[in-house]
């Protein structure tokens, strides 16, 4: 059986810089992969590789059987990839729930000039829309902000409004950029949980890149580790932490620490 | 409050003909055309985020258009119009071109150049645009159906209430586009377009789609202005009535929908009420706008919006 994503012999050059350097990466069905490293170890630039925010320079990426390589980002979010960013993103002037429906918009049966010409189809749809963005709110206790602006909700909210976002497109794959930056630790306590009940209940495959070792402990089945741009190591959490190769590249950066909890 | 202004805003522009046939009722009949000329291009610098400074390029594409074609074709308006519409739409979406890639102050310098070349073009190209002369337009005269004249538009008052027409329908169209799909992606690209990008929005259609929506505005208001003007010059359209259009929608709250409404309306009759000193107009609108900018970049609208969001 084939990967979800296949990623083999990715590079890629900034002025000279190897940022990636012929990194193979692969993510299974409904399986939550960690991809960690020391800062400027070029896990950013690998996740935007796998969305299409950056193109590679080498290599092939494969999603759902098929190469993406040369695909733009939209169109790969309209494959079933979603991301969430290392800073908070979302659509500032609209309300919550507008956030999400624009995620869905790419999946809608009817058209565009359906909506323009305000057809019943259209509106039942949108409708219907609004109905799934609610629950899913609810599903990240966020229902009774639903129609206010996302300006208004405190960071770890937008956080939660960026997972929702990710979840109601029915991604395969959800690509997470650090996803436990800035959010106190009873916030990262309620994420951790929430990130593996999303994987149990809605199926997707997650690609998880984060700082925090609690939660890449926690939440993920393989780890891949990056250093310098280089595949440093690959496995499952416990061995990998033990690596003395990753351990040597973490140093001084409280790895061990971390690493023994 | 916001119905209330708009109740407002109706009664006195429906009662205007019963009380002045005169100055007056020149002076709101081109605060209408205004009014369509700012909402379209709200729609595209507004919602969508796309500086332009080339709507009265657009206006002036759409009379010549109808200019030409009456002198040429011997067409009439009602032919014209939907001519008028079609073609300045292409000239939008030439424009939106650039758009794709390029953004803010560059993209904003790119459509003064546009406004620029149009300009340049409708002077020197004087066998087909008549030069500086310009066309004459006729009225727009009678309309019949089926050999009965339902109603003659000739004079003032009758091509006022077809401006009145026109402007409720801009309006009403472009309530319509902001409430639908379209507008709502038109705002996503203006908030991030990266963010739009990676949840699957064609933002390459959603630029495209305002740039056209917003010149097409702009166009239909051209076909009438010419009728309306009996005839058009280049100088109707230089990148002065492209930097009027920006300081209304600016004024009002470009990204609010009743603000460049109101921001037309101020800014035309505004300077009337001030007599002679109506010819600093330009002068006055360039103050305004600076000071707008600075002091309330989010327009009167877009200010009274925030303070209400702020009580509640």
């Amino acid at each position: 059986m084939s990967a979800l994503l296949e990623v083999t012999g990715v590079t890629k050059r900034f002025a000279g810089v190897t940022a990636v350097d012929t990194v193979d990466l692969s993510v299974g069905q409904g399986e939550i992969v960690g991809l960690i490293g020391p800062n400027g170890s070029g896990k950013s630039t690998m996740v935007n590789l796998v969305t299409g925010d950056l193109m590679a320079d080498e290599g092939t990426i494969r999603f759902r059987g098929e190469d993406i390589t040369a695909v733009p980002a939209w169109k790969r979010a309209r494959l079933g990839m979603a991301r969430s960013f290392q800073m908070i993103r979302l659509f500032r002037s609209l309300t919550v729930s507008d956030n999400l429906l624009l995620a869905k918009h790419a999946g809608m049966e009817t058209t565009l000039g359906d909506s323009l010409l305000g057809r019943a189809a259209a509106r039942e749809e949108e409708e219907r829309l609004r109905v799934r963005a609610r629950e899913l709110l609810a599903w990240f206790e966020l229902d009774a902000f639903a129609d206010r602006p996302v300006g208004a909700l405190s960071i770890g909210q937008q956080r939660m409004v960026e997972l929702a976002r990710g979840v109601i497109a029915d991604p395969t794959l959800f690509v997470l950029d650090e996803p436990a930056a800035g959010l106190s630790p009873p916030n990262v306590d309620r994420l951790i949980v929430l990130i593996r009940r999303m994987r149990d209940e809605f199926g997707m495959a997650i690609l998880l890149v984060e700082h925090d070792m609690r939660v890449v402990r926690d939440l993920c089945e393989r780890l891949v580790v990056l250093d310098s741009g280089l595949k440093l190591a690959e496995g499952a959490p416990e061995a990998v932490t033990s690596d003395p190769r990753v351990v040597e590249a973490y140093i001084g950066t409280g790895w061990k620490r971390h690493a023994r909890g | 409050m916001k119905a209330g202004l708009s109740l407002i805003i109706a009664a006195v522009f429906i009662a205007a003909p019963f009380l002045t046939g005169g100055y007056e009722l020149q002076v709101l009949m081109v605060a209408l055309l205004y009014v369509t000329l700012t909402t379209g291009l709200n729609l595209v610098s507004g919602y969508a985020g796309q500086f332009s400074f080339a709507q009265g390029a657009f206006y002036g594409i759409g009379g010549y258009t109808t200019a030409i074609m009456g002198r040429d074709l011997g067409t009439g308006f009602w032919i014209n119009l939907p001519a008028g519409i079609v073609v300045t739409g292409l000239f939008g979406l030439l424009l939106g071109i650039p758009a794709l890639r390029l953004k803010g102050h560059f993209l904003a310098i790119v459509t003064i150049a546009f406004q620029t070349i149009v300009y340049l073009g409708l002077i020197q190209w004087s066998g087909f645009t008549g030069g500086q002369n310009g066309i004459l337009v006729p009225p727009i005269g009678e309309v019949s159906l089926f050999g009965a004249t339902l109603v003659d538009i000739t004079g003032l008052t009758a091509h006022y209430w077809l401006t009145l027409v026109f402007a409720v329908v801009a309006v009403w169209i472009a309530w319509r586009l902001v409430h639908s799909r379209l507008g709502r992606e038109w705002v996503a690209v203006k908030d991030d377009e990266t963010l739009a990008g990676a949840v699957g929005l064609d933002t390459t259609r959603a630029k495209l789609t305002a740039f056209v929506a917003s010149a097409a505005f702009a166009g239909a208001a051209g076909v009438l202005n010419a009728h309306v003007m009996r005839g058009v010059t280049p100088d109707d359209f230089t990148i002065w009535i492209s930097c009027t259009i920006v300081a209304m929608m600016v004024v009002g709250g470009r990204g609010t929908f009743l603000g460049p409404i109101i921001g037309a309306i101020l800014l035309t009759i505004l300077p009337e009420l001030t007599g002679s000193f109506a010819q600093y107009k330009l002068f006055l609108f360039g103050v305004l706008l600076v000071v707008i900018i600075i002091a309330l970049p989010e327009g009167l609208v877009g200010r009274w919006r925030k303070i209400r969001e702020a009580r509640a």
